[in-house]
């Protein structure tokens, strides 16, 4: 059980999708338990995985192999294990999933549909952070499409055609770069490793770009050219500018609980696989490429920020503040010091917290006042005191509120800039500074959007209006509680998280 | 001299067993009036079919040659039993849409398709030029006159007469290459040609290059690919679906394996030569085939797009040759998850054109809420040839890949990439008007026939099984000597 824990993990909610597919459609509240059952289970055992997770080893743990396809020279194996970089996204995953679930009961329509699709998202998202081997990281990458493709198309609002078509054309073509890159990754290894069969596994790949038998193969431009690539590949899911423009469509048009997942936890798969295969294979490219990496952060902060800041509807807002946000991590990524990699570790988990509750706020305003256009809300402190409040504490932790996570990430990744070598990031203070005044904007946008909503005179419609259900407050308070959790107390994460960003940065050898 | 008495003629079991029994049910046909319906005999089509695909399986494990013309061995066993499989589910199909279109007459319609079959057959495993091309007439006449089988339909005749006027001239174009070859070695057995060819390069390296190019045309045509595509849509549309599913799987992979068979044993030492060129048309096929389909609103047309944007996919092994053996495990790997997938669509096509009289793309609207199994199925097949892991076209399209990288042909893999998620766009296309749409008003449930259901069980359950554990056929593939 303990060796197979992962793999458990993994495909305990496609069992779940398999049994509900059993269950007839109108038992509507029977499929809703088995989903959340699934989700809860997969939850305690992603906290027991959490609490067997050797905090002082370096490498992989729970670690799995298992042969699966031979093709010619190729070898595919099954093969997952984690490390501090999947441990507390994994986490993420299962709390951010389950969350949603609970978000998403007001969901009447088609609901066995919805719940197979989420649980086999589920699975492809848990895969994604356990999957050491490219071709399967690659399978459970591309079986989150399938699903959201979907659900945003299925149940979505006004625009969902166009939106879930966006969505899929964009990271298909995401994909369809990272394929191409992952198998020429593996052909060149294969070439420079004088072997004659070669696994898929990224860390074998790694340790064969990092001392290959035949350097000569690997040119420096080769290697240029597939990191930019895996780059390109990730930047469409993170996403970074100018491969964003599929999230705003998604993200609105999608049903709440759909936006929580697709921020919350979709997007962390393009900052995960940045670092596990870009950083993992190609250390000495990343670092190369630091300033370029830094710009793009800068540019996805400011230009997300300026966006969010002219939106007229609270969830476009939310979509482009979690643009700006993937920016720190970028930035975090650049500086490559301890502090700023785990700041931009701390940055995916906790902007997963924050925008999933975020989201989770405005579908609960939308469901009451059937409005988004912030010009049309106001005075919501007064009607739904206590949705209004958790939307101001989430808003907090968005722009940085210390005490809470988005303060944290945010810290780290500004000491790792500030700290940053000259040689590997140029002016680095400079962009330490642009950087600071890109959170100012942050603060500006998301406390005008709370004053013009959750303040002012109340409009006369809006009186009367439910406050938030029993059911309501396990999503708000479970997602609040993480981000207060990690704000107050960072060592939870970084305990787990620290071995694993010294073993990245020891082999950039910074 | 090789006599007719010291040939090994047990090595052409199958063909004359299927033969027979074509001819038998072509007799019982007779016997019993030309009229009406006969669904025993496309019972025991499918039984005939079976059984020479056993005896595929047994006679031709071991190679063996009869002459220099017809030959036995892993290459002809793999396509044979492809084709076999793969027209096996052709007429299960058609027995649900005979039933429903009784302008047709079944007996002809049956024994039409067997001997088609046996062309097809034919094909795969001859090493001479005059047998390829028997092989090869009889399953184009016999094509011919099954796109023309709706009589009282005006497009069905009009694909008729395009398809036998074109393909005419294809197979002009085929014989006018070959008859190059025969002039230049004195022989029609492509073996020979093939050791003798490097000499002759030499000193002719344009009427052998020229010979190659007329032969390619007419080869293009019958595998549709771009530019000599032009008949699919319209034969496709016009013919009967049953036939159209025929044409795009076991006639096109038939003529594949007539393609691979000449240029990997005939032509492989001018492989430098030939190769760009078969890449340059890989690549203007796919991109070509998947562009168009994106306009197409008839559900036949769009699938005529789709199989010649696949055949371009089914090229790039071929183009990027690095060894034939692989070449071959990518290309009978591709092909196997292409009957599968392919039929699989153009049963639940069949059943749902047939139930809504309209070929419109709109036929399959609100499908999921008429019949999700159906409906779900359907998507599968569709996330297939889109290429999506879970499925086998993901893997075949994956190993295509990995075979172009090998070939050090870089350019054509990113194409088929960059083409692959366009088509995305069209058959997510159907998924929608599946799933997203609610059906019309006074479109009711929808019931399957239990012959489509079966057949389309078996194709997903191939295509799910092959996209998980490929290793089940590869291993066995990757251990083959293909030719000889």
């Amino acid at each position: 059980m303990m060796s197979n824990i992962l793999s458990v993990l993994v495909f305990l909610p496609l069992a779940g999708a398999l049994l509900i597919l059993t269950i007839p459609k109108e038992h509507k509240n029977v499929i809703r338990s088995i989903a959340t059952a699934t989700a809860i289970v997969a939850l305690l055992i992603s906290l027991v995985i959490w609490g067997m997770f050797d905090r002082g080893a370096s490498g992989l743990q729970f670690a799995q192999t298992v042969p699966w396809i031979e093709l010619f020279f190729l070898q595919i194996n099954y093969e997952i294990g984690i490390d501090g970089l999947s441990m507390p996204l994994l986490v993420l995953t299962t709390v951010v999933t389950t969350l949603a679930i609970f978000a998403s009961f007001t969901i009447q329509t088609r609901v066995k549909e919805f719940y197979v699709w989420t649980m086999v998202l589920l699975t492809g998202m848990l895969g994604v952070f356990v999957a050491l081997d490219m071709f399967l990281f690659f399978l459970f990458f591309e079986l989150t499409l399938i699903p959201m493709f979907f659900i945003i198309g299925i149940w979505g609002g006004k625009e969902k055609i166009y939106a879930s078509f966006k969505f899929l054309i964009y990271t298909g073509l995401g994909s369809a770069v990272m394929f191409l890159t992952f198998i020429t990754i593996f052909y060149q290894g294969f070439l420079a490793s004088g072997q004659t069969q070669l696994t898929f596994s990224i860390i074998e790949l790694a340790q064969i770009f990092a001392n290959p038998a035949n350097p000569e193969i690997l040119t420096s431009g080769l290697r240029a050219g597939l990191f930019l690539a895996l780059f390109i590949a990730f930047a469409v899911k993170l996403p970074i500018f100018p491969f964003h423009t599929w999230l705003p469509n998604a993200h609105v048009e999608a049903p709440t609980a759909a936006s929580m997942i697709l921020a919350g936890v979709l997007l962390k798969m393009g900052g995960y696989g940045l670092i596990r295969v870009g950083i993992g294979i190609f250390p000495d490219q990343a670092q190369r490429f630091a300033l370029l990496i830094a710009i793009l952060g800068l540019v996805n902060i400011i230009y997300g920020a300026l966006l969010a800041l002219v939106q007229t509807d609270l969830k476009r807002l939310v979509a482009y503040s979690s643009i700006s946000h993937m920016g720190i991590v970028l930035i975090g990524i650049a500086s490559f010091t301890a502090s700023g990699m785990q700041g931009a570790i701390f940055q995916l988990v906790s902007h997963g917290f924050i925008s999933a509750l975020l989201f989770f706020m405005v579908g609960a305003i939308y469901e009451r006042t059937k409005t988004r256009t912030i010009s049309e809300l106001g005075g919501l402190s007064k009607t739904v005191p206590i949705l209004a409040g958790f939307t101001i504490a989430a808003a907090m932790a968005s722009v940085g509120l210390p005490g809470l996570s988005g303060f944290v990430s945010e810290l780290l990744a500004f000491i790792g800039v500030f700290g940053a070598s000259a040689e590997i990031l140029p002016a680095a203070k400079t962009i330490g500074v642009i950087a600071g005044l890109g959170i100012i904007l942050t603060a500006a946008y998301l406390l005008w959007a709370l004053q013009r909503t959750t303040f002012g005179p109340m409009d006369e419609k809006y009186s009367g209006l439910p406050d938030a259900r029993p059911m309501e407050y396990i999503p708000m308070i479970g997602l609040l509680g993480f981000s207060i959790l990690i704000g107050v107390y960072p060592n939870i994460l970084s305990d787990v998280i620290n071995i694993t960003v010294i073993d990245i940065l020891s082999k950039i050898g910074g | 001299m090789l006599s007719a008495f010291d040939a090994n003629w047990s090595l052409m079991t199958p063909e004359i067993v299927l033969l027979v029994l074509a001819l038998l049910i072509f007799t019982i046909d007779f016997m019993t009036g030309i009229k009406g319906s006969k669904p025993f005999l496309g019972r025991l089509s499918v039984v005939s079919l079976l059984i020479t695909a056993v005896l595929v399986v047994f006679t031709n494990n071991s190679s063996g040659f009869i002459g220099e013309i017809f030959v036995v061995d892993k290459f002809a066993m793999i396509f044979k039993l492809i084709i076999l499989v793969g027209v096996a589910l052709v007429i299960t199909i058609s027995m649900h849409y005979l039933e429903k279109n009784p302008d047709v007459y079944q007996g002809e319609f049956y024994s039409l398709i067997l001997f088609a079959t046996l062309g097809a057959m034919i094909m795969v495993s001859s090493v001479d030029l005059i047998t390829l091309f028997v092989g090869l007439e009889l399953l184009s006449i016999s094509s011919y006159c099954l796109a023309g089988f709706k009589r009282k339909s005006k497009k069905s005749s009009e694909a008729a007469i395009k398809y036998v006027v074109l393909g005419g001239v294809a197979s002009a174009f085929i014989l006018y290459g070959m008859s190059f070859l025969y002039g230049l070695t004195g022989t029609t057995g492509i073996i020979t040609i093939g050791r003798e060819l490097p000499q002759l390069y030499v000193d002719y390296p344009y009427i052998i290059m020229m010979s190659l190019l007329f032969m390619l045309v007419g080869f293009g045509f019958k595998i549709s690919i771009v530019p000599f595509h032009m008949w699919a849509p319209d034969v496709y549309e016009g013919a009967p679906t049953p036939v159209t599913a025929f044409l795009s799987v076991v006639s096109k992979l038939a003529a594949f394996g007539l393609v691979l068979r000449v240029f990997i044993v005939a032509f492989h030492s001018t492989f430098n030569e030939w190769a760009f060129i078969l890449a340059a048309f890989a690549a203007v096929t796919m991109i070509v085939g998947n562009f168009i389909a994106l306009t197409q609103k008839n559900v036949k047309r769009l699938m005529a797009y789709s199989g010649i944007a696949q055949a371009g996919y089914l090229l790039v092994p071929l183009a990027a040759t690095v060894h034939e053996n692989a070449t071959m495990s990518i290309i009978a790997f591709y092909g196997v998850a292409y009957v599968f997938m392919t039929l699989g669509a153009f049963a639940i096509i069949t059943w749902v054109t047939e139930s809504s009289g309209k070929e419109d793309l709109t036929s399959f609207k609100g499908l999921f809420y008429r019949n999700p199994y159906m409906a779900i199925v359907m998507a599968v097949f569709l996330l297939g040839l889109a290429g999506l892991p879970g499925t086998a076209g993901f893997v075949g399209k994956a190993y295509i890949f990995i075979g172009a990288i090998v070939g050090e042909m870089l350019w054509l893999a990113i194409i088929m990439f960059a083409t692959s998620i366009v088509s995305f766009y069209y058959y997510f296309g159907i998924i929608r008007q599946m799933f997203m749409s609610e059906p019309n008003p006074n479109d009711g449930e929808l019931k399957a026939p239990l012959g489509i259901t079966t057949i389309v069980t078996v194709a997903v359950a191939a295509t799910v099984i092959l996209g998980v554990i490929p290793g089940i056929i590869t291993s066995y593939f990757n251990s083959f000597n293909w030719f000889f």
